[in-house]
């Protein structure tokens, strides 16, 4: 509960936050807070410098690019994304938001520090893995634009690293779009989730199984376009044979492979069905 | 969605209610508490204090071979540190309540030479503040030798690694408790259902607001003032004053508001003892809050009880003729308040059931885990989920109708008061008339139609039967049973009411009130007794040792403050009003049966006109007692009550008695619905049917019944403290520990009996605990609808949607029948 | 600009303007409790999860176990001291009493916060949004039934 002494700062401009984090070793963005001061309780970890993006107005906001993508600021908090109209264009991203923890963390959490924190069990990386986003990571030397894929390193561990800063996560055109969930009673914990967005073909990610969200990349080949619930079941077959989940206290591995498979095929059919 | 219908049955109204017991009066403690102007323990600050943080084992068992304090020391802010050395040097260990091996276990507020469990405070550091005490904390050097780690109570039941090396077993208490004629109920039987094993899991009712204290010690008196939360001062004044080698008089135990407690606030001593040591040793105010991960690592958990070779004789049309089990209780590192708990679900063997021949083998063992401590259902709900589970593994095995097999077994209306085969009495219920309207309110009649709509939808229905007792007012001689050495029986309480100079009436409890709304029905009772309003009675909120109302086993714990509590509170507004008729009876040269009490005013009965206001009762005796006739000089006003249950010493040969005054029966049903995909199921339909006698707050009661269903619920469906091989808890947060959110709550309905207790004062019985039957029918439902699939045995008592997962993955039986 | 250890933050607390000088490390919930004395705001984890510190920060709900004292320079913080004035209870906190919405009392303050924020945005809410809206706030004593009947009685 108690933190350990840590120095701060609020800068006005990403050029000022990416000056602090490059001049501090062991300096940290400090988005919403909502994992990472969490972290400082359990001094599970213990940043030397926290850098409070709070104040930089060009973080915030989700804009319609006009061409059906969407951009949305890394200081954009879950409750934003649930209301705005911009973000409404992409109506998986509100209501996937909404599912997250509760009124206050969303209130504050930002979809920044949730994929930069990329807890497993968070309901975005999965999710934007499947919606094929990209991610703009601001350094000293410029900026950098890496796909979903190349972002999730592990957990607690982006593309972003030391020095820089994640500034926007930038959605493609698409629509068709499915996300599902077993957590702990209505809205605990995550112990599978799985995400899947039908775009010329099935982009499927699987949540809780591994440190990043994995690409169901046989099953999205076995159903082609295809999307009948029996094509998409039989596609599902055999993929948690493919996974190397953890086993802890909510699930064992078997249990969460079982629960890929369901909540895959369901998020499959989920997408179709989005209108 | 979870749409809430409460309807509330009243089915045996109780008589024309006169007055305000049976009225749900607005609650005097209310109105602080929406102000946030309510005062925790944490909210009391001193000049120059300072916060205590311990420092804790991150082994569950190892020798401590050094612990070095002194960069601790060095921190600018710290003001100090106390080590297990130290402690073993100036406090005695604390009294074990069991005869040996269990004696012998030496347990003392902090570490000494060796850890036990994950989280075991070992040494202490005080530091001008909170942030300064956990940094200096850091900076204490333990150095540990790991010891092999026991997990489970089968294994250190068997294990050469011994935890306390001086009770030289594993073993805490072990005993054989035998009623009836068990034989004669085999040979009597068509069949014996046997069960393999059924496990009670960890879980804690995990009060919102963590322990603490804040402790001022008084230099030149020796004394000690605690602002804390213990719930049972007068148990922890006995443990705490001989390890402190003091009298029990020097601790002073404040409480004002407490933010929960459901037994979790009992075994508090060591804690408390490490901070009154370093009260003394700093000469400061030091405070001491728990954060939650330390609360659920270390602090109470409910017992873990596993049996086995479960043997149940019955006739072929259900009747149950016996029971026999093996029980091996898991209390975790150190026994503390056990081994009580070996003895307290004796209070309900046959459960709701009319057995008679009973074989309990019981064995209570030490674990390398978190001490346990009474958690509400103490001990009682451990067994009423083994009887609950065997009558409903039974009808399912016999393939008879669960709701008959229970009607077939259930104790009788007509028995009451019903003498169990251990010479218990069950006062009053009427077992199967609330199963009657609980199922009415989850309109029973139509399940099939709601099990065809649900396979519609792919998912199992499952209709579950939990029949509980909440058994109330502890009879303490029961510990005899268990320690013939322990010189504890019967029960008490006390209350003093007295008439204030201006008129006021103050009530002063002896309870330690965590949200059961004291004040509120305290009031009702005095109210009544004076003839005045609630309103006009000033309850002190909360509880101080220093106010000289209280006795030994003050507390509030054992569903017992509607009994003991308001018996006591109901014995002093007696004697205060006979009181005030005596004034009276003085003034006008009358006697005292010819004054009556109305209208805040004492007059004559014959004659409303010639009456002295209360104020003026109260300034006579206070301030103008020269007026007063030499009869009544004598008259205080201030008149304190004990009450004592009536009860006798047990039969510790028989181990035979009545252990407990009441008991209050539950009755829930449950409809619930599975995804056979996933194991995930969810809640869909909920009755609670409750009859707790005499409703002296019918709002409070309802409140009550709500709260334990969701404890119930949340420990049935995901609440569990779980170890890994290691002694590391794997549930330290409310991340992990999932407790019920307000979306997690299905649709509750309610209804209500009031079968009057004939033993208590006021007909009332206690009923805060609920007897877990929340538990009992959502594992009874489980059974039912995975009844499909294979027939698994729903074998424990937590079963989180991987657990329901594996019943259908491969469904282990782990029943046979056995003709005769 | 140059991290700091503390520093001294301007606030604003159920309408009064404070100065204070705070550690960086400073939790807000401990800044109102321990420096300010509002000790209304309860601690019931440490992970986030219970809600009892819940208080509205800049007109929306947080939890203020969640953010540091020192990030909350310039802004606006009502917590549960704030809501009656002159000692008149508000309707949802008189609601609270009627229906027998507490118990204990500890997760009242933040539950209460909760409900104020919701019936602000929403004065006709549905029980599965009244559920909702109190979803990050753990009750142990009364099972959320008289909690939302309480709120529903406020809303009307």
């Amino acid at each position: 509960m108690l933190l350990a002494e840590v120095e701060y700062v609020r800068p006005k401009t990403v050029d000022e936050a990416i000056g602090l984090l490059s001049a501090h070793d062991g300096a940290r963005a400090l988005a919403g807070g909502q994992t990472l001061v969490n972290v400082m309780k359990a001094r599970a970890a213990s940043p030397d410098v926290l850098v409070d993006l709070q104040d930089i107005e060009e973080l915030r906001g989700v804009r319609d690019l006009g061409n059906g993508s969407v951009e949305i600021g890394a200081m954009t908090t879950c409750a934003q994304l649930i209301g705005d109209e911009a973000a409404g264009a992409r109506s998986i991203l509100g209501e996937v938001a909404s599912k997250i923890a509760d009124v206050q963390v969303r209130n504050r959490g930002t979809i920044g520090g949730n994929v930069c924190s990329n807890d497993p069990t968070n309901h975005l990386p999965p999710l934007l893995v499947a919606l094929d986003a990209s991610f703009t990571i601001a350094a000293s030397g410029g900026e950098r634009t890496v796909p979903a894929h190349e972002f999730f390193l592990g957990v607690y561990l982006t593309a972003a690293g030391p020095g820089e800063l994640l500034t926007r996560i930038t959605i493609p055109p698409g629509g068709q779009d499915g996300f599902t969930a077993v957590t702990i009673g209505r809205d605990g914990s995550a112990i599978v989730t799985a995400a899947a967005s039908l775009n010329g073909g099935a982009r499927i990610a699987i949540g809780c199984v591994d440190a990043v969200p994995v690409r169901a990349r046989q099953m999205e080949e076995r159903i082609g376009s295809d999307y009948s619930d029996a094509n998409v079941r039989a596609a599902a077959e055999g993929l948690g044979a493919t996974l190397d989940p953890p086993s802890d206290v909510h699930a064992a591995a078997d249990y969460r492979r079982q629960l890929a498979e369901v909540l895959a095929a369901r998020a499959v059919v989920a997408a179709r069905e989005r209108r | 969605m979870t749409e809430t219908a409460t309807h509330p049955i009243v089915v045996t109204p109780g008589e024309t209610k006169v007055g305000f017991v049976g009225t749900s009066v607005p609650r005097k403690e209310d109105k602080r508490l929406v102000q946030g102007e309510g005062v925790f323990f944490d909210d009391v600050k001193r000049h120059g204090m300072g916060y205590v943080h311990f420092v804790r084992s991150p082994y569950a068992h190892a020798k401590i071979l050094s612990i070095d304090v002194s960069k601790a020391l060095e921190l600018g802010g710290v003001y100090g540190t106390l080590t297990g050395e130290e402690v073993a040097i100036l406090t005695d260990p604390f009294f074990e309540l069991s005869v040996k091996p269990g004696a012998d276990i030496k347990d003392y507020a902090l570490a000494v030479r060796r850890v036990r469990h994950v989280g075991e405070p070992v040494a202490a550091v005080v530091a001008s503040s909170r942030e300064l005490a956990r940094d200096a904390a850091e900076l204490v050097e333990v150095e540990y030798e790991p010891l092999p780690v026991l997990t489970t109570g089968e294994q250190s039941l068997g294990s050469d690694v011994i935890l306390h090396e001086d009770a030289g077993s594993n073993v805490v208490w072990q005993g054989v408790f035998d009623w009836g004629d068990y034989e004669g109920a085999v040979a009597e039987a068509d069949h014996v259902v046997r069960i393999e094993r059924l496990h009670f899991d960890r879980f804690s009712s995990t009060p919102l607001e963590c322990a603490g204290v804040l402790v001022e010690y008084n230099r030149g008196t020796g004394q000690w003032t605690m602002y804390g939360n213990h719930q049972m001062p007068g148990i922890g004044a006995i443990w705490m004053a001989p390890a402190l080698r003091t009298g029990v008089d020097k601790l002073r135990f404040v409480s004002q508001d407490i933010g929960g407690a459901f037994g979790n606030k009992i075994c508090l001593h060591p804690q408390y003892v490490a901070c009154c040591l370093l009260a003394r040793k700093l000469n400061r105010p030091v405070q001491w809050t728990e954060w939650r991960t330390d609360q659920h690592t270390a602090n109470a958990h409910g017992n873990e009880r596993t049996f086995l070779d479960i043997e149940v004789p019955v006739k072929a049309d259900g009747t149950l003729l016996g029971l026999s089990v093996r029980a091996i209780d898991d209390c975790g590192a150190y026994p503390r308040y056990e081994p009580l708990g070996c003895i307290i679900w004796a209070q309900v063997t046959p459960g709701c059931y009319r057995w008679r021949n009973i074989r309990v083998d019981f064995t209570q063992v030490c674990t390398n885990k978190s001490p346990v401590s009474p958690n509400r259902g103490y001990s009682r709900m451990q067994h009423l989920w083994l009887t609950e589970r065997v009558v409903d593994l039974v009808a399912h095995e016999l393939e008879l109708d669960p709701v008959e097999v229970r009607k077939r077994n259930y104790v009788r209306a007509e028995e009451m008061p019903y003498e169990t085969p251990n010479g218990c009495v069950y006062d009053s219920g009427d077992y199967a008339r609330a199963l009657d309207i609980a199922l009415e309110l989850i309109g029973y009649d139509d399940l099939d139609a709601k099990r065809v709509d649900a396979e519609s939808r792919r998912k199992l229905l499952g209709f579950g039967i939990g029949s509980t007792l909440d058994s109330g007012t502890n009879n303490f001689g029961q510990s005899t049973l268990l320690n013939p050495e322990l010189q504890f029986s019967g029960n008490n309480e006390v209350a003093t009411v007295k008439l204030d100079i201006f008129g006021e009436i103050v009530v002063t409890l002896g309870t330690v009130p965590q949200g059961q709304g004291h004040e509120t029905t305290a009031a009702q009772v005095v109210a009544d007794i004076l003839n005045v309003t609630p309103e006009d009675v000033t309850v002190r909120p909360g509880h101080d040792t220093y106010w000289n109302s209280n006795a030994g086993f003050s507390g509030t714990y054992a569903s017992q403050f509607a009994v003991t509590g308001l018996g006591a509170v109901k014995g002093a507004a007696d004697k205060l009003a006979y009181e005030i008729k005596r004034v009276a009876a003085g003034v006008f040269g009358v006697t005292p049966d010819d004054i009556e009490l109305a209208e805040g005013q004492a007059r004559l009965k014959a004659n409303a006109e010639a009456a002295i206001p209360f104020m003026g009762i109260g300034a006579i005796v206070n301030a103008n007692n020269a007026v007063l006739p030499e009869d009544v000089r004598d008259v205080t006003l201030n008149c304190r009550y004990v009450y004592v249950p009536p009860f006798q010493l047990p039969d510790k040969e028989r181990k035979f008695g009545n252990l407990t005054l009441t008991y209050a029966s539950q009755v829930h049903v449950c409809l619930l619905e599975i995804d056979p995909e996933t194991g995930v199921y969810e809640i869909v339909d909920y009755a609670a049917v409750d009859d707790c006698g005499t409703r002296i707050h019918p709002q409070i009661v309802d409140g009550q019944v709500h709260g334990a269903t969701a404890q119930a619920l949340g420990a049935a469906t995901h609440e569990i403290f779980a170890y890994d091989e290691e002694g590391n808890l794997l549930t330290p947060n409310f991340y992990d520990y999932h407790v019920p959110h307000a979306l997690d709550m299905p649709p509750l309905k309610t209804g209500y009996l009031e079968s009057a207790s004939p033993f208590t004062p006021l007909g009332a019985k206690g009923m805060g605990e609920g007897g877990g039957a929340g538990i009992h029918a959502v594992c009874a439902a489980l059974q039912d609808a995975l009844a499909s699939h294979g027939k698994p045995t729903v074998w424990r008592s937590c079963n989180p949607y991987h657990q329901v997962w594996e019943y259908l993955r491969e469904p282990k039986r782990l029943v046979e029948v056995k003709a005769q | 600009m140059d991290p700091v250890t503390s520093g001294r933050i301007t606030v604003t607390v159920n309408g009064e303007e404070i100065e204070y000088d705070v550690d960086a490390r400073r939790l807000l919930v401990h800044f109102l409790r321990d420096d300010l004395d509002l000790t209304g705001t309860h601690v019931g984890c440490d992970t986030g999860n219970c809600g009892a510190c819940t208080v509205i920060y800049n007109g929306v709900l947080a939890k203020s176990c969640m953010l540091l004292a020192i990030q909350a320079d310039g802004a606006s913080i009502e917590t549960v001291e704030g809501l009656s004035s002159d000692g008149e209870l508000t309707k949802l906190q008189h609601a609270f009493s009627d229906h027998h919405a507490l118990q204990c009392g500890y997760c009242t303050p933040g539950m209460l916060m909760s409900a104020t924020a919701l019936l602000r945005d929403n004065s006709a809410p549905t029980e599965e949004q009244i559920r909702k809206a109190i979803q990050g706030n753990i009750c142990r004593c009364t099972g959320y039934v008289n909690i939302v009947e309480a709120i529903k009685a406020a809303a009307k």
